[in-house]
């Protein structure tokens, strides 16, 4: 088989160099993933899989970092937001829809009253902190070290354009460490609105952790003791663990918890819930966007809960998330190699066991791509409800011969 | 101890956090060049060989200081210890005036009368060191030029990382979650140099590093070159593959945040 190439993408990158600060802002970068060896640009989506530009095909294991949890160009999804679009995308109310999700949303996660929408996950996570922040009149967030909330400053990513006051008050705790988090509440004394977690630790060039027996329980206990809000991130693991939230899966109460990626398989939107105590301070908080309230997401996101809850689409993406973790492993001893896999099944991921500098996991993810499997070496991988039995077996056997050229390469 | 005292006497205005970062990265990294100077041009070599054996100490009031060791035409460079012969200036402004091509005369301590000839020498090399820093023109068309020219950038742009982790209020408050690591930046066939980050320190060093946390390939000198002066855009030199990083990137987006800020102090 001829190994994929990648000059339409890497000559659109050049142009947009000169047009697009750093080409492509963020995660999507190249440099985040293995520059030459992936693509940079998508032309279309069809279920599991999609093409770039220059015509590969991928079986695909990013799902555009997250939303598009059923598949690719979901009919059901698309006939509903195609529906609403031609009644009208965006207006100077709301449309029925906004009630519709909302209703929908406060039924299916029983933990929650009430559901504000944004557009992405940073939108939400801002809007818990600063309702945490309104309801305590306090002013101090704490964060698991190494934890992604979003790209506003208040969740501090990087360096640049940030202000000393971005630094002042959030401040960070190891995972699994809730005696830490304490300390930090003792330290800033009835100055902490709030602890914003993820459901299990999902950081960027780690492998994944879950919360140790306990640990979820002991922030609720702290929050209570303290008055403090905790807040659930699920930005990202939400509806692929759990329908209910994540906070089900492992049986916690947060106050607050804030949804985006897999919520409408693709259209931008999310949501940040909670319960009753906390309607009036979410409410004083002044949270609005032109297109927060347009209605196509909305009409997509109805359609996409629906589908998840009527076709059992966790239940189907553990399996195939299981296989795909239970293959891999395999794959990689049969190989010689010993590869650590984190995270839940439907939120795998992947690292060789005797590197912390990914450049196993970066050729390892180089040579799939170009034999089209995508398989992120530094981001957690997403499964979606598309993916069949054939395209993890397919997968595996791109994954052997990646797993050989590794073991050629680097000995072990 | 005195400076203090003298603050709070309204006798002395302590340096701002520009002057001082600038004249930490003059004294650490660009002073800090002098031994690999050394190393890479003859003539500057041979004016090290002439100054003989001397520890010459630069010392800032109220900032940094760096001890120069003279030896057989090798320098080495330490932050503290003994010295015999040293350079005062009054003020990190003032040393930052002299290094921005101002007219300032330090006030030489110690045992000057016993190396007047070290004293007078060292304009010399520092010129040297000017003449590889900031290119004369058409002198880059010269390829080993060239090739010392990125090194000894690279090199002094790489050791000023030190003194944002101390001192610049932004860098300080990440500092301390550095991960400790080493980082590569390779010209194939050209100039090698590295950092290793280790409990928030950072030291810079040249030549290849035993399986380092990140490597960074730079095509050839002329990119590498392109840079440095900010006619290649890294972005676009990361999508085409002029750039290649490699190894963990987390920890090259890292230190990154950090060099880029060398540019706000130093040009
Ligand atoms: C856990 C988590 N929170 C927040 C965000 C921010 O979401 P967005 O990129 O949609 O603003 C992300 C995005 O990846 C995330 O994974």
């Amino acid at each position: 088989m001829a190994l994929y190439n990648f000059t339409k993408s890497n000559e659109l990158f050049q142009r947009a160099t000169k047009v697009v600060p750093s080409g492509i802002s963020g995660n999507k970068n190249p440099a985040f993933a293995v520059p030459g060896s992936f693509p940079y640009y998508a032309e279309r989506g069809e279920g599991c899989r999609y093409w770039d530009v220059d015509g590969n095909e991928y079986i695909d294991y990013l799902a555009g970092y997250g939303p598009i949890v059923l598949g690719y160009n979901d009919p059901v999804v698309d006939a509903a937001a195609e529906a609403q679009r031609k009644l009208g995308a965006a207006f100077n109310h709301p449309t029925p829809r906004a009630v519709e999700l909302a209703e929908k949303l406060v039924t299916m996660i029983p933990l929650i009253d009430w559901c504000a929408f944004g557009k992405n996950g940073s939108d939400v996570t801002a809007y818990a902190v600063q309702t945490a922040r309104e309801h305590t009149q306090r002013r101090k967030i704490l964060k698991v070290k190494g934890e992604y909330h979003g790209s506003q400053s208040w969740s501090r990513s990087g360096l640049g354009g940030l202000i000393d006051s971005d630094f002042e008050h959030v401040h960070d705790f190891p995972w699994n460490d809730a005696s830490a988090a304490e300390d930090l509440f003792r330290k800033h004394d009835g100055d902490v609105a709030g602890i914003i977690i993820a459901p299990y630790h999902h950081p960027a060039f780690a492998n994944q952790d879950m919360p140790k027996p306990g640990f979820l329980a002991d922030l609720r206990r702290i929050c209570d003791k303290y008055e403090a809000v905790l807040i659930l991130d699920d930005v990202r693991a939400g509806f692929r663990l759990d329908l209910r939230g994540s906070h089900e899966y492992f049986d916690f109460k947060p106050d607050l918890t804030c949804y985006c990626k897999a919520m409408a398989n693709g259209y931008a939107i999310s949501a940040c819930c909670g319960t009753n105590l906390f309607k009036p301070a979410a409410s004083r908080v002044f949270f609005t966007g032109t297109y927060y309230t347009s209605a196509v997401e909305q009409a997509a996101s109805i359609a996409c809960l629906d589908e998840l809850a009527k076709t059992d689409a966790v239940g189907h993406m553990m399996k195939m998330g299981t296989m795909l973790q239970k293959g891999m492993k395999e794959r990689a001893e049969a190989n010689g190699l010993e590869v650590t896999i984190s995270g839940p099944p439907t939120l795998p991921f992947m690292t060789f066991a005797n590197e912390t500098n990914f450049r196993r996991s970066q050729r390892f993810s180089g040579e799939a791509a170009r034999r089209g499997v995508l398989l992120h070496p530094h981001h957690n991988w997403f499964i979606m409800r598309a993916h069949q039995p054939k395209d993890i077996k397919k997968t595996l056997e791109v994954a052997d011969e990646c797993f050989a050229i590794v073991k050629k390469e680097f000995g072990g | 101890m005195l400076t203090p005292l003298l603050t709070r006497a309204g006798l002395h205005t302590p340096p701002t956090v520009r002057d001082r970062v600038r004249a930490g990265m003059h004294l650490h990294a660009v002073l800090g060049a002098l031994p690999h100077l050394v190393r890479l041009d003859e003539e500057a070599a041979g004016i090290a060989r002439q100054m003989g054996k001397v520890n010459l100490e630069f010392r800032v009031f109220d900032g940094p200081k760096v001890i120069l060791a003279f030896e057989d035409g090798r320098i080495g460079l330490r932050r503290d210890g003994p010295s015999c012969v040293g350079l005062f200036f009054p003020s990190c402004s003032a040393l930052n005036q002299m290094f921005d091509g101002g007219k300032v005369t330090p006030i030489p301590f110690k045992n000057f009368v016993g190396h007047l000839k070290a004293l007078q020498l060292l304009p010399k090399l520092t010129d040297r060191l000017t003449h590889y820093l900031k290119p004369p023109a058409g002198a880059l068309d010269d390829l080993a030029y060239r090739a010392k020219h990125i090194e000894l950038s690279l090199l002094v742009g790489l050791a000023a990382t030190q003194d944002l982790v101390e001192y610049d209020p932004k860098v300080l408050r990440v500092a301390r979650e550095l991960h400790d690591a080493t980082m590569e930046y390779e010209v194939p066939g050209g100039p090698v140099a590295h950092v290793r980050i280790a409990h928030g320190r950072i030291e810079a060093g040249a030549g290849h590093l035993q399986d380092p946390s990140t490597t960074i390939t730079i095509k050839d000198l002329d990119v590498a070159l392109g840079l440095l002066l900010g006619t290649v855009d890294t972005f676009a030199a990361n999508g085409s593959g002029d750039i290649r990083a490699s190894g963990n990137l987390h920890i090259a987006d890292e230190f990154n945040n950090l060099f880029d800020r060398v540019g706000l102090y130093l040009k």
